[in-house]
């Protein structure tokens, strides 16, 4: 579990500093997919059925068809990177490595005693590191993938914290995920199509 | 009445569905509007049934007074809505704004939007309620984005964006609320569902449930466009077209304010009183202040409208956190009360952007002389929505700042009325120089369809009959509600 912990921690650092819109798909792959597995042991080791159904839930839909639909529009935006961000890449990371201390400070605070500390901290800092990608990131697919991070980051919370939420909920919540995908999807599309930059801080016609 | 309740999710599902498998205008129109008034009806029964029977549970289906308050808002909303598309899209279509395409997709979409919106308010669980708003989102974000240029696409991605990082937070207070629930039960209980949940409040863990409540608060907030989460909101607001503009206003913000009022319940017999009501109060008279400078400097008249809902949010906002019976009958009064003159609003701005072909309101001008109805109906709406007497919202806003003076707090109801009469001076300024201004150019009018007008003025009926009389079965729902707020059954 410390293990996945650490690579889940990893992967938030590297998005802080990819300019690569692939890259950075293929991260939020690699992070959504420890996620599953995390799902998957907590789940053997409760020996809680539902918690298989939710680990293959979030293979399915977080690393299968979610990386599918930005790898493929990603190709078709072959001249967009993530260039000169509102936040350097370095400042980035120094604020992702003051967003875990934080989160720990945090955890200790609002939960002493959580048996699940450390994967609480890095859950929430993940939230965090979420957070700062869609506030400092001008290319539409950096905000899709911060905001992944950001639901990958709550969803380890209520794992960590509560074996996960009752499946009906859960389920309801991985098709909220897919869908909002989806329909970000469709606007970088439409972007794209319109001729515009998927560079979202090109966008500021409405004022005021 | 489970079954009336399937029967309102599943119309609007099915009508939707259909209409996007249909290729004549007509057959669309006519579907859309038996399956809305279907839709209705189904909704003003069971608020019926509700007012005359008392609370309904099954499984995971629940409804009370509370629901019914907010049921009527969509029941009404939906169907003028619907009835003011058809003349709204249908002029879009003969202009060559839209192609059939974008029509079918509207209607679905509309439905689907619709469907949502009614799942917020009959199911009994936090979580479940959370899913259903983050829906609403995601369903109305492509309405808002519906003519796919670039302001709609802008406006669009923020929606979404903002909406979902703030519904996100929501998400993640509704775990930690969980994470409460099961210190006290345990796992395999009833998760999340709210009468659980109001029945062990009091053992709940009270660090825990503020921490929840704040990501609550600020989630739902974000969705009901309260100050300073509200960005998103007029730039939706103004690019949507008209008929959602209405529905988003009247109907999603309302949801929205449902949401934070269910959590309220169960997390206010274990917090602090003062600390929840500091906090409400204080969010509510940002939001009411921060409206101020947008309104007296605005240049768009659906974005006037917009900013004059992150108000009105803040002014139920007020009355939820005043908290005394009286001040929650007012909010929840002022929430239809709001939702029907706002939507009215919307309708009216849709006719006259078509007509001047334009939003900016430095060129309208002389609605009275080109469009004399049009022009009295504005001029009437936006008397009703600065809360003038004899309309609905004179009543409801008078009621939460009377409840404030009766609690004792004479600053808090004397600031407000000081920012409502600014707010009135703004609305009026703009609204003047709009009917009798001078024309100048000459502007061709077309015909304004019977159904717009139909809708428009049932709406601005309402408000007059309500204004002068509260009808005997709402006022009895509304204190019924209202003790629900209060932590009653």
């Amino acid at each position: 579990m410390n293990f996945l912990i650490i690579i889940l921690l990893v992967t938030s650092l590297l998005l802080t500093r990819v300019s690569r819109l692939k890259t950075a798909v293929t991260i939020i792959l690699i992070q959504s997919f420890m996620v599953a597995l995390a799902c998957g042991i907590d789940g053997l080791e409760a020996g809680a059925v539902h918690m298989y159904v939710a680990a293959i839930l979030t293979a399915v839909i977080k690393v299968g068809l979610i990386p599918y639909a930005l790898l493929n529009i990603v190709e078709k935006l072959q001249y967009e990177r993530e260039d000169h961000p509102i936040l350097n890449v370095n400042s980035s990371s120094v604020t992702a490595c003051i967003a875990i201390v934080l989160a720990y400070g945090l955890i200790d605070q609002a939960l002493p005693g959580a048996n699940s500390r450390d994967a609480l901290a890095t859950a929430l800092a993940m939230t965090l590191i979420g957070l700062l990608i869609i506030m400092t990131r001008r290319q539409a697919i950096m905000q899709i993938v911060g905001l992944i991070t950001m639901e990958n980051g709550i969803y380890l919370v209520g794992l960590s914290a509560t074996k996960g939420l009752p499946l009906i909920i859960e389920m309801g919540i991985f098709f909220d995920v897919l869908v909002a995908v989806v329909v970000l999807v469709i606007l970088t599309h439409r972007l794209k199509l319109s001729g515009i930059s998927t560079d979202i801080s090109r966008l500021k016609k409405l004022k005021g | 009445m489970g079954e009336l309740l399937l029967l309102a999710l599943f119309i609007p599902l099915v009508t939707g569905l259909l209409s996007m498998f249909q290729d004549k205008v007509v057959i669309i129109k006519s579907l859309n509007l038996v399956g809305s008034s279907m839709t209705s009806s189904v909704l003003a029964f069971i608020v019926f049934r509700i007012s005359t029977q008392g609370a309904f549970l099954n499984g995971l289906l629940y409804v009370d007074s509370l629901s019914a308050v907010l049921l009527t808002v969509v029941a009404v909303l939906s169907l003028t809505s619907m009835v003011f598309s058809m003349s709204y899209m249908e002029k879009e279509l003969v202009e060559g704004h839209i192609t059939i395409k974008m029509l079918k997709r509207y209607y679905g979409l509309f439905n689907v939007f619709i469907f949502t919106m009614i799942s917020v308010l009959v199911v009994e669980n936090l979580g479940l309620m959370w899913v259903a708003v983050e829906a609403t989102t995601l369903a109305s974000a492509l309405l808002v984005a519906f003519y796919f240029n670039q302001s709609a696409l802008e406006a669009a991605w923020k929606y979404v964006m903002v909406c979902t990082v703030g519904i996100c937070l929501a998400l993640l207070g509704t775990i930690l609320l969980y994470y409460a629930q099961v210190n006290v039960v345990g796992i395999n209980v009833q998760a999340l569902s709210w009468l659980e949940l109001k029945t062990i409040a009091s053992k709940l863990d009270p660090t825990i449930t503020k921490l929840a409540f704040i990501f609550i608060l600020i989630g739902y907030g974000t969705k009901a466009g309260l100050a300073p989460m509200h960005t998103w909101l007029p730039d939706a607001h103004s690019q949507a077209p008209s008929p959602i503009s209405g529905l988003l206003s009247g109907a999603l913000l309302s949801c929205a304010i449902y949401a934070i009022v269910r959590n309220l319940i169960v997390v206010q017999a274990i917090l602090n009183h003062e600390f929840l009501q500091y906090l409400l109060i204080g969010l509510a008279l940002f939001s009411i202040g921060i409206a101020i400078p947008f309104i007296l400097v605005q240049h768009d008249i659906k974005r006037l409208l917009a900013y004059s809902s992150v108000e009105h949010m803040g002014i139920v906002l007020l009355g939820i956190g005043i908290s005394t019976p009286l001040a929650i009958y007012g909010a929840l009064l002022h929430v239809i009360n709001h939702a029907i003159a706002k939507s009215a609003l919307f309708y009216l701005a849709g006719i006259i952007t078509q007509e001047y072909k334009t939003k900016y309101i430095m060129r309208i001008r002389g609605l009275i002389r080109t469009m004399p109805l049009v022009g009295t109906l504005f001029i009437i709406s936006i008397l009703a929505i600065t809360g003038t007497p004899p309309f609905s919202l004179f009543i409801s806003k008078f009621t939460i700042i009377w409840a404030s003076f009766n609690d004792g707090r004479f600053w808090l109801g004397a600031g407000v009325l000081f920012l409502l009469a600014g707010i009135f001076a703004g609305m009026m300024y703009y609204c003047l120089e709009m009917v009798f201004g001078n024309p100048g150019h000459n502007i061709s009018v077309g015909k304004v369809g019977k159904p717009a007008l139909w809708s428009i003025v049932f709406s601005i009926g309402v408000m007059i009959v309500t204004g002068l009389y509260v009808p005997l079965w709402l006022h009895t729902l509304l204190i019924k509600a209202a003790s629900v707020v209060m932590g009653g059954d």
